[in-house]
């Protein structure tokens, strides 16, 4: 029972790391069919900033979770400008985009690295101590991130559901054309997803180099897995990409847990395949019928 | 009159040429040994672009696996030789195959997915070997790699230049590989694949099967990328698991995006221009290198999203068309 509580734990917590950083990545899938292979970095930015602010300008921790928000967002909304836009309208965008990004991802781990170093640096947003519940001894650390996840998880899905720019923003995802047709402007809703998505992914890069260190390489492993759930959960589908999130965490801890940590990736990995092959549509997609 | 194929033929036929007797002169000409090593270099990752671009832009698939299967050309080339000690010459043609049937494994369990899901799948099965290896789980050297299997033994032969002996087996290989892919494009498999992508329904209907056709590249792409596999553990005389990280693979795949997907010579322009710039870069950018390779892999598919071969070809059109026309013009009227 015991050792089930403390995968529960791990598992929420891994989970919770794991929606944030995958929301954001399905969000731009669905409403811009773009695979944003830039998403690692913006994510391991965000860590980086919040260090920045707190440890090197001496600002309070709120300041700092803002301030990554804020750099996460502003990099959103200059890759639309830069590069997003431009290419929208061209032949072959979906696979453009994914190289495109990929360079884009090159140039700002260089810059990571050159401003920040190699080495890893401990992330200042870290909260010590802990609590029992039974048997089971809960950090706060893991505590508040399951909290924060599930704090922006309920704003997202609000957001989404029941303001204005989220049903545009669900519109477009559904159908382009229809949307533009209805008023929608798309390339407002196009910065507002890729700020969203900047946002949410600064944020999951804070609380995964709170629980590791920070190193500019931080963000291929974390984007590796958002994709991989995502895929998991039917693309662009967000709601069940943050459930499916929260499920391979739960699967991923109790694999390290049985196998030994190296192994817990590598099984998630088999049965990512399994379901694939079982359901070559997503968990939750629905099959296509291809219209010839 | 030559038909529009067989012009395009002879024109593969003519570029391929000239460029072979370049490479073939090459160590006559130049006398840096640094820039034959790296011309190696190309050739072997040449190799593996040139038959990705079949899988990604000919027969359509989104594999990522091509490294996986050049990891498992060169794993098995190392194994063959530390443990029965054969030679690298029969080492890695037999890898080859053994890469062939791993890929039709992959295929199968992957070929009934479409875009993005065998993207995934493709990937998670290099990010599984890449994780099982680095940890030891698999003995294959581990982090530090496998070595002492031999190598190509031009070195008791020609001394020092035994680098040279390398260059011509690895430029040997690299026009095989692409004497196979000119027959694969311009042979009746591209004409399905050409007929699958312009017209799915009639193409299906006169009984091509999809499945069919993606299976045979996925073996066939499999053999030559498992022989650069095996020839790259001979040449390096080292097998790592980096070969498998998730930064090598997306840079070949900005080769073959970056020189033009479904070209025929489009992923060895990609190749080279690539490699160069990030040896040009190593000069003048130095800590900011890959600073300006990523921009400049982002400025290609922005401004070029055919490729480069897309807007070669684009630009000849375009001058072709301004001859004709001024030909045409004062008959006209």
């Amino acid at each position: 029972m015991d050792t089930l509580n403390q995968i529960l734990v791990t598992g929420l917590t891994l989970g919770a790391m794991y929606a944030m950083s995958t929301v954001g990545l399905s969000l731009v899938w669905g409403a811009l069919g773009m695979l944003n292979l830039a998403h690692g970095v913006i994510l391991a930015i965000g860590g980086y900033t919040a260090y920045w602010v707190i440890a090197q300008m001496g600002f309070p921790l709120v300041v700092g979770l803002f301030g990554a928000m804020a750099m996460g967002a502003l990099l959103g909304v200059v890759m639309y400008f830069g590069i997003v836009r431009q290419m929208l309208k061209s032949k072959d965008f979906e696979t453009n985009i994914i190289i495109a990004t990929i360079g884009i991802a090159i140039a700002l781990e260089n810059l990571l690295l050159r401003g920040f170093g190699g080495s890893a640096i401990p992330q200042p947003i870290q909260f010590s101590g802990g609590f029992w519940i039974g048997m089971v001894y809960v950090p706060w650390q893991n505590a508040i991130i399951l909290i924060t996840a599930v704090v922006f998880m309920g704003l997202l899905a609000w957001f989404l559901q029941k303001s204005r720019h989220g049903r545009a923003i669900r519109a477009t995802a559904q159908n382009r054309d229809a949307a533009r047709l209805m008023g929608v402007d798309t390339g407002n809703v196009y910065i507002q997803v890729l700020a969203l998505a900047g946002a949410l992914a600064a944020i999951s890069g804070i609380m995964l180099s709170s629980m590791t260190t920070l190193t500019p390489g931080m963000g291929a492993d974390p984007m590796i897995k958002a994709f991989i759930i995502c895929v998991v959960a039917g693309l662009g589908n967000v709601g069940a990409a943050a459930i499916a999130a929260f499920a391979l965490g739960m699967i991923e801890a109790g694999a390290q847990f049985q196998f030994g940590s190296h192994l817990g990736f590598p099984t998630l990995l088999v049965i990512v395949i399994a379901v694939l092959i079982w359901r070559p549509y997503g968990l939750f997609g629905r099959e296509e019928v291809e219209r010839l | 009159m030559m038909s529009a194929a067989q012009r395009a033929l002879r024109n593969d036929i003519v570029i391929g040429c000239i460029l072979l007797a370049l490479a073939v002169a090459a160590p006559f000409v130049v006398d840096s040994r640094f820039a034959i090593t790296q011309t190696i270099v190309f050739f072997i990752w040449a190799m593996v672009t040139v038959q990705w671009n079949l899988v990604f832009g000919y027969a359509g698939i989104f594999s990522l696996a091509q490294m996986v299967i050049f990891a498992f050309g060169a794993y098995m080339t190392a194994v063959i030789g530390l443990e029965l000690g054969w030679s690298v010459w029969a080492a890695a043609p037999v890898a080859a195959v053994g890469a062939v049937g791993f890929s039709l494994i992959l295929g199968l369990a992957c070929l009934r997915l479409t875009g993005a899901y065998v993207a995934l799948l493709t990937l998670a099965v290099a990010q599984i070997a890449y994780v099982l290896i680095r940890t030891e789980t698999l003995p294959l050297g581990g982090q530090s790699g496998m070595s002492r299997f031999g190598d190509l033994g031009f070195r008791p032969m020609l001394g020092a230049d035994w680098y040279i002996g390398n260059y011509y087996v690895g430029l040997t290989l690299l026009t095989i590989s692409i004497i196979f892919s000119i027959i694969v494009i311009r042979g009746p498999l591209g004409l399905a694949f050409q007929a699958l992508r312009d017209s799915p329904g009639l193409a299906r209907a006169r009984g091509i099967s999809r499945l069919k056709y993606q299976l045979w590249v996925f073996g066939a792409t499999a053999f030559f990328t498992g022989l650069a596999g095996g020839f790259y553990a001979a040449h390096f005389r080292i097998v790592g698991p980096q070969i498998l990280s998730l930064s090598l693979l997306l840079f070949m795949l900005a080769m073959v995006v970056i020189g033009g997907r479904g070209r025929v010579w489009g992923a060895l322009i990609g190749t080279g221009v690539l490699l160069l710039t990030d040896e040009l870069l190593r000069e003048v950018a130095g800590d900011y290198r890959n600073l300006v390779l990523g921009l400049l892999i982002a400025l290609f598919v922005m401004f070029m999203p055919q490729g480069i071969a897309g807007a070669l070809s684009a630009g000849v059109d375009k001058v072709k068309n301004r001859l004709t026309r001024k030909r045409e013009t004062p008959s006209s009227h």
